[in-house]
């Protein structure tokens, strides 16, 4: 005849293991959206034609894509907005263009940054972050407070590259997202699934 | 400290009554069999518990069913999870049969636990509800048919049948309000009737129980092992292998997603194994008898079980063992031979399992092009747009009346009285080498039936290839070669992307040839030379947009004008016209797949 103890423990081992088969996978599976996915973090994207970006004049551009929410894959959704800002004038010498292209997602929550009414400087509609035309956060905000933007503009990598066919010159950009609310601009890796 | 918290708990709460009650035995002491209602509940919390965790990813519509299913199983643990809750649910169907047959052969029914009683009895058909209501949920074809069939049958309930149907499946077909409502029943109401059954059966064990004390005055001798621990670690381990056993079926097996709902799509509807005792029950019953087998029998079978109590004190001691044990010799045997029948009859019926392959191929390849990304308006499309599945479909459906597809192999379809070409590989390099051989052009399968098997290009490659002068014969057939892949190269096939690309020298030498020495422009346009009018143009030959053009209409001025034979136009009106014998979708899904291109 076994102890009472003893066949206490044996009860305490068979419930913890049955338990245990059950409540993992079902934590692994709650915790499943934090795996990141290294795929498709840049999306190379070619923008605007170098001839269509007015000189100083900041344009904004829809990246169109597709993507995935679950388990359904959407074909042609705007994955992203970008301003796209040509610094110097036309030359003979389209490759050596001087283009400046930020992401439109305010560093601070991620609204959409637009222009502002004079033309002269960015600004998010959310909590009033002001940016001058350089991307640069100003030191106050719209309404004369602390500037809430905790960096400046989140620059994006792009190109002047010459399509093969046509032979015209075009901006190509490489689209990701940073991080909201930290001084640091760290890229901000897509969601697992 | 710790005791100052417990002493304000036990004030506040009163727990230390439930604790410091004198231990419950088991009159006939712990026992194995005793086991089954432990291992009956814990799988139930396990059932819950995984029910929990599928909630967070499952989507209860037509278009997101299915791919929130296929999308949980491709998540950590989803399929596992997933394994467990279907396997846990026939589990759990197998260990209430086995509690129920366990309380009738040891008499737990009689006084003063017939309530007891009632609950576990009522636990089995409400468990066979609650699987016939999550079974649809994956929008499967299987799921879809099953529920159809069942909510008929409760239709088939005189007078207030069909109206509890329409509230079932919310209006006239299966479809986005029959997944809402099976959900809610599967998620929210059964688990509430069962959880009330479960506190019903709970009160009655803790009000009935029996304590050593108890147990001493009623003349037992010896002393009684009190039931924890020595029962509970019985129940534990007992239902520790159960659980083993359904994880690991999970592991090995996992749970079956079969294709997408469609109304298109064949069907080869059967009931879970646990209802075919049904199912071939109601075989014998035709007609109006048929509620004799769906609702009278069953309920009847119920209601024998509920008076089980009644029934026992009116008969001796004797008497009651015979009708206990007999009734579930019998019961037990006739539930085997009615399951298994229809299983064996299945197995033998050849056309059943040729469609249960075709069922199964369909499933593999919705879930094949799933991987590619599931369209929003849902996986019932995958298969629709897929030009593999549709193809053969469409083209027995209109071409087939004239045209074949055999493959090399000589499997395809071929209609009654083939009075066209053979399509298969059309465009390819065999086929058209088959064309411009003088042996094969006219036979059946190519011009052999149609008007052109006396028609210039017949005349053609007869006199200028197959009367050529036997020394020139080895170097003409070596140009022709080369024409052949020019040509075939137009159509762009998937097939031959390598060695289309391999042979650009040769393409470019046949091009020469088909324009120059060979001289096939004189007769066909062919890029720039040559000029329309005598024979179909041969720019872009077999290539997905020459094709759709050519089907549409072969008697267009770039193709046969009015030497056409019999082949109809399938999309002479302009635009996606209903006017038209194919659709703009279906022209294109039989083009992708005479071509290939899936």
């Amino acid at each position: 005849m076994i102890r009472r103890t003893a066949l206490k423990w044996l009860c305490a081992t068979f419930a913890a293991a049955s338990a245990a088969v059950v409540a993992v996978p079902v934590l692994q599976l709650i915790a499943a959206p934090l795996r990141r996915r290294k795929s498709d973090q840049r999306r190379v994207r070619r923008v605007a034609r170098l001839g269509d970006l007015p000189v100083g004049k900041p344009k904004e551009i829809a990246l169109v894509g597709s993507r995935r929410d679950g388990w359904a894959v959407y074909p042609n959704e705007t994955i992203g907005k970008i301003w796209v800002v040509r610094r110097d004038a036309a030359t003979d010498q389209p490759a050596a263009a001087k283009v400046d292209v930020y992401t439109a997602e305010c560093p601070h929550l991620g609204c959409t940054i637009g222009l502002g009414p004079t033309g002269t400087e960015f600004l998010c509609p959310c909590h009033k972050a002001a940016f001058d035309l350089q991307g640069q956060a100003l030191p106050s905000d719209a309404l004369g407070y602390e500037n809430p933007a905790p960096r400046n503009m989140d620059t994006l990598v792009c190109r002047i590259v010459q399509d093969q066919a046509s032979q015209s010159w075009w901006v190509e950009v490489e689209f990701e997202k940073f991080e909201y609310g930290i001084a640091a601009k760290i890229p901000r890796m897509s969601a697992g699934g | 400290m710790w005791h100052k918290l417990v002493s304000w708990l036990d004030d506040r709460t009163g727990y230390r009554s439930v604790t410091a009650l004198p231990p419950r035995v088991l009159p006939e002491g712990p026992s194995w069999t005793a086991t089954s209602g432990g291992c009956l509940f814990w799988m139930l919390v396990v059932q819950g518990l995984t029910g929990l965790a599928l909630m967070t990813a499952y989507s209860p519509s037509v278009a997101s069913g299915w791919a929130s299913v296929y999308f949980l199983q491709q998540l950590p643990a989803g399929s596992f999870l997933r394994g467990m809750h279907y396997f846990g649910g026939q589990a759990l169907i197998i260990l209430a049969a086995l509690h129920i047959v366990r309380l009738l052969l040891a008499a737990s029914y009689r006084p003063p636990r017939e309530l007891l009683w009632a609950a576990a009895v009522l636990l089995l058909p409400l468990l066979m509800t609650w699987a016939v209501t999550g079974n649809p949920l994956p929008a499967t074809q299987k799921g879809f048919a099953q529920i159809d069939v069942e909510s008929n049958i409760v239709g088939s309930t005189p007078v207030i049948g069909p109206m509890l149907r329409t509230m079932l499946v919310g209006g006239d077909q299966v479809g986005n309000l029959t997944l809402t409502h099976l959900y809610v029943l599967h998620v929210a109401l059964l688990p509430l009737v069962a959880g009330l059954l479960a506190l019903v059966h709970f009160q009655q064990i803790h009000r009935h129980r029996v304590t050593a004390i108890a147990a001493g005055t009623a003349g037992t001798t010896g002393p009684l092992l009190p039931y924890w621990p020595h029962q509970t670690v019985r129940n534990l381990s007992a239902f520790a292998v159960v659980l083993a056993v359904v994880a690991t079926l999970a592991v090995r097996y996992a749970a079956p997603l079969d294709a997408p709902a469609d109304p298109d799509l064949h069907n080869v509807p059967r009931p879970e194994w646990y209802f075919l005792f049904l199912f071939e029950l109601r075989s014998y019953f035709v007609g109006p008898w048929e509620m004799i087998a769906t609702m009278v029998i069953p309920a009847a079978v119920l209601v024998l079980l509920l008076a089980m109590p009644a029934i026992d004190s009116i008969c001796s001691r004797r008497a009651s063992r015979v009708v206990r044990y007999g009734l579930v010799a019998i019961g037990l045997s006739a539930w085997a031979t009615l399951t298994v029948v229809p299983i064996v009859r299945d197995g033998r019926d050849a056309e059943f399992q040729a469609a249960k392959v075709e069922v199964a191929e369909l499933a593999a390849r919705a879930r094949q092009l799933a991987a590619q990304g599931i369209p929003p308006e849902g996986a019932g499309l995958l298969l629709r747009r897929d030009p593999k599945v549709q193809g053969p479909k469409l083209f027995t459906q209109h071409c087939a009346s004239c045209h074949t597809h055999i493959d090399p192999s000589g499997k395809g379809i071929k209609g009654d009285e083939p009075t066209a070409s053979n399509l298969a590989g059309f465009a390819s390099r065999a086929w058209i080498g088959g064309l411009l051989d003088p042996k094969q052009i006219t036979a059946g399968h190519y011009f052999g039936h149609t008007a052109f098997a006396d028609g210039e290009m017949v005349d053609w490659v007869t006199s200028t290839i197959g009367d050529a002068d036997p020394d020139e014969r080895a170097e003409l057939d070596a140009k022709i070669k080369q024409v052949v892949i020019a040509l075939s190269a137009e159509a762009q096939l998937k097939s031959q992307q390598g060695i289309d690309k391999a042979d650009a020298q040769q393409i470019a030498a046949g091009t020469e040839l088909i324009k120059e020495e060979i001289g096939c422009t004189d007769c066909h346009r062919f890029h720039d030379a040559g000029d329309l009018g005598s024979a179909p143009d041969l720019t872009g030959y077999g290539s997905r947009q020459w094709l759709i053009d050519f089907v549409g209409q072969p008697d267009h001025e770039r193709f046969y004008r009015d030497s056409n034979d019999r082949m109809p136009a399938f999309a002479a009106h302009p635009g996606d016209s209903p006017n038209n014998l194919l659709s703009r979708q279906d022209l294109a899904l039989i083009v992708d797949w005479l071509r290939g291109q899936w």
